[in-house]
C-alpha cells in the first residue's frame, strides 16, 4: 500500500512531466520544426521522365502520344500552319521552330522533357534543378505576390502552394502557377509551337504517385493563345535512385553541329568546315570578307 | 527514528529526481533530434553578387577580385603555361578566342564559376547546393559524410565534397571546408583572357566558406588551386555580398543567346545584327566553303 506521501508526490512528478513534455514540444516544435515537419521528404532523388518506347522517345509534351503532329494539340489554325512550316524546314535539313536546336533554352514547358530532375523543398521556395541546358526553377512558396515588372524568362516566374489534400498533417501537392516568359519556345523537336507574344501560363500540380512512390506526376496544364482551348498532360516522372553519386553535367554546345549564320542553319564539321544542311543550300554571305573563299 | 524517516524520503526523492531528470533527458533527445540537427546549420539564405575591389578597373571578373584579370592576375603559373597564355592574349589581340572556351559558350567549371553573379546557397544536411547565376548552372557540395566514390566521370565543376565546422563551439556550424576533385573536364580558364589551368585536369581545388566576422552580410569563398599549370597552390579570398532585397530578381542567363561569336576551324567570326558573317581581323580568310556548289 503506498504512503500518503509518496502517491502526493508521484502525482506532483506526473504533473512535472506533463509540463516538461508540453513545454519541450512548445519550444521545440512552434515555428519552423512544425512547419518543416509539414514538407515531404519522400521526394529526394534522381527522376527522369517516364518514356512509352511504344509511342515515343524524343520527349513529347503528352508522353502517351507520339510528337509532332501526332500529339494532336489544340493548334489555332495559324500556329497549324507554323507547325507545318517548321517540319517542312526540318525536312529540308532546317531547324524550324525548334531553338534548343541551337542550344537555345527550351524553356517552359519543355524544360521539364530532359536529363535527370531534383527536387529541394524548403519552406520558402521548392527547386527544381535540372540536367539539361535549362538551368534550374525556383517555385516560390513564401507566400508573395506577382512581382510588378519582372523580366521575361524562358523559365517564367514561378509562385506555388504546398497542399495538405488527405488532412495527415503533412503537404502532399504542390500547386504552381508559371508566368512572364521569353521566346520563342516549342513543346517538342518537330517544333510544336507556343504562340510567338510568350503570354502562355502554366498551372501545375506536383504530387507523388498514391499506389507507386516512385512516380511524380507533374499534371501541366497550358493556357496558350497558339490553342484553342487550355492543354493538360498528365507528366510523369520515375525515381532512378534515392542516393546520387554523381549528377551528370549537360551542356549543349558539347557535340552540337548546328551553326545558324543569319536565317540559314549549316553544319559544322568535325575538322572545322562549313556544310550546307540542305541540297543546294546557298552559302554564307561573304560580302564583309575582302579575299575570295576558297 | 526521525533520521530513519528522514533519510527514506531523501532517497526516495533522490529516485524521483533522478527519474525527472532521465525523462526530461530522454523528452529533450529524442522529441527533436532532427529539428536540433538542422538548427545546427547556418543561415546563408539570399542573393550574394560577387565583390569586384574598389579601384580594381576589370570587365573581366577575375578570380582574385583583389586584382586585375589576366596578367595582372601575377597567377603563379609554370613557364610552360606562361607560354600557353601568353600564346591565348597573342589570339586573342588578332580577334580570336584563344584558350577562352567560355566564349564559344563551353562551359566555365571551377574555377571561374564561382565568379558569376547572383549566387545562392541552398543548405541541406546532405548537400549544399551553390546556384549559379551563369551558364554553369550550380554545384552540388555533398555533406552527407560520404568517401569519394571510384569510377567519377569528368566533369567541368568537378567533384565537391564538404565537412560543416562549429568552429567557434555556440552549437551552430559557422565554416564549411570543401574539396573538389576531378577528373574535370576542360579546357578551363580562370578568366575571359585565357588565363588556363593545366590541360592534364588534375587540379584540385580546397575551400573555405564563411561569413565575415564582422559583417554578416559578407560571405567569404578562400580558394586554393593545386594544378600542375602552376608552381605553388593559389589562393585567393573571393568575397560576395548579400543583396538585402527581401524578394531579388534571379536573372537568367543563357551564352547562346547573346553570343555572337562562331568558330570555324581555327578562325573565329562574328555574326552581325543582320545575321551576315563578318571578320574579327583586318584580311581574315573568309572561311572554306569547299563543300558548297553554288559558291557566292
Amino acid at each position: 500500500m503506498m504512503e500518503r506521501g509518496s502517491a502526493v508526490a508521484l502525482v506532483r512528478v506526473f504533473a512535472f512531466m506533463c509540463a516538461v513534455v508540453a513545454s519541450t514540444m512548445l519550444t521545440v516544435d512552434t515555428g519552423r520544426a512544425v512547419d518543416d515537419a509539414k514538407y515531404p521528404t519522400n521526394w529526394k532523388g534522381q527522376w527522369t521522365r517516364v518514356v512509352h518506347r511504344e509511342v515515343e522517345v524524343q520527349g513529347a509534351f503528352d508522353q502517351t502520344k507520339p510528337w509532332g503532329l501526332g500529339q494532336q494539340a489544340p493548334l489555332t489554325e495559324e500556329y497549324q500552319q507554323v507547325h507545318r512550316n517548321s517540319m517542312e524546314d526540318q525536312k529540308n535539313g532546317g531547324l524550324g521552330n525548334y531553338p534548343t536546336a541551337r542550344c537555345l533554352p527550351s524553356g517552359m514547358p519543355r524544360m521539364m522533357t530532359f536529363g535527370f530532375h531534383e527536387y529541394v523543398i524548403t519552406p520558402e521556395t521548392t527547386y527544381i534543378l535540372l540536367t539539361s541546358s535549362d538551368h534550374l526553377r525556383r517555385i516560390f512558396t513564401d507566400g508573395r505576390d506577382w512581382p510588378k515588372n519582372p523580366k521575361p524568362t524562358y523559365g517564367g516566374y514561378s509562385i506555388g502552394q504546398w497542399i495538405d489534400e488527405d488532412g495527415d498533417g503533412k503537404y502532399d501537392v504542390l500547386e504552381a502557377e508559371t508566368r512572364y516568359f521569353k521566346g520563342p519556345r516549342a513543346f517538342d523537336a518537330s517544333g510544336l509551337p507556343l504562340a510567338f507574344d510568350n503570354q502562355s501560363i502554366f498551372k501545375e500540380r506536383f504530387f507523388i504517385d498514391k499506389k507507386n512512390p516512385n512516380i511524380i506526376h507533374v499534371l501541366t496544364t497550358v493556357y496558350d493563345n497558339a490553342l484553342t482551348r487550355p492543354w493538360t498532360s498528365d507528366r510523369q516522372y520515375r525515381r532512378l535512385a534515392e542516393r546520387v553519386e554523381q549528377w551528370p553535367e549537360n551542356w549543349c554546345q558539347e557535340g552540337n553541329a548546328n551553326i545558324v549564320i543569319g536565317k540559314e542553319n549549316y553544319f559544322l564539321r568535325a575538322d572545322g568546315l562549313l556544310m550546307p544542311a540542305k541540297r543546294n543550300q546557298a552559302p554564307p554571305d561573304l560580302r564583309y570578307f575582302t579575299q575570295a573563299p576558297k | 527514528m526521525a533520521n530513519q524517516v528522514s533519510l527514506r524520503q531523501v532517497s526516495r526523492r533522490r529516485a524521483i529526481a533522478a527519474f525527472v531528470a532521465a525523462f526530461a533527458f530522454a523528452q529533450w533527445t529524442t522529441i527533436d533530434t532532427a529539428a536540433a540537427a538542422d538548427a545546427q546549420y547556418p543561415n546563408w539564405k539570399g542573393q550574394w553578387i560577387p565583390v569586384i575591389r574598389t579601384g580594381v578597373a576589370d570587365p573581366h571578373l577575375s578570380f582574385d577580385p583583389s586584382k586585375p584579370s589576366g596578367p595582372g592576375q601575377q597567377a603563379p603559373l609554370t613557364p610552360e603555361y606562361r607560354k600557353v597564355f601568353e600564346g591565348s592574349l597573342a589570339e586573342q589581340a588578332n580577334g580570336g578566342v584563344g584558350n577562352d572556351p567560355t566564349a564559344q559558350c563551353y562551359a566555365a567549371g571551377m574555377p571561374r564559376m564561382m565568379t558569376y553573379e547572383a549566387q545562392e546557397y541552398v543548405i541541406t544536411p546532405d548537400t549544399t547546393y551553390v546556384l549559379l547565376g551563369g551558364d554553369d548552372h550550380l554545384r552540388r557540395i555533398i555533406t552527407d559524410g560520404r568517401d569519394w566514390p571510384a569510377n567519377l566521370f569528368a566533369t567541368y565543376q568537378g567533384y565537391s565534397i564538404g565537412q560543416w565546422i562549429d568552429t567557434d563551439g555556440d552549437g551552430v556550424y559557422d565554416v564549411l571546408e570543401v574539396e573538389t576533385r576531378g577528373p574535370f573536364k576542360g579546357p578551363r580558364a580562370y578568366d575571359s583572357t585565357g588565363l588556363p589551368l593545366h590541360f592534364d585536369n588534375e587540379s584540385r581545388f580546397k575551400e573555405r566558406f564563411y561569413i565575415d566576422k564582422a559583417d554578416p552580410n559578407l560571405l567569404h569563398d578562400e580558394i586554393t588551386v593545386l594544378d600542375a599549370a602552376l608552381t605553388r597552390p593559389w589562393s585567393v579570398d573571393k568575397t560576395f555580398r548579400r543583396n538585402l532585397e527581401p524578394q531579388p530578381e534571379w536573372p537568367e542567363r543563357y551564352c547562346h543567346v547573346t553570343n555572337n561569336r562562331i568558330v570555324l576551324g581555327k578562325e573565329t567570326y562574328l555574326i552581325n545584327d543582320e545575321g551576315l558573317l563578318v571578320p574579327t581581323r583586318k584580311d581574315q580568310p573568309p572561311p572554306d566553303l569547299q563543300f558548297f556548289t553554288p559558291a557566292r
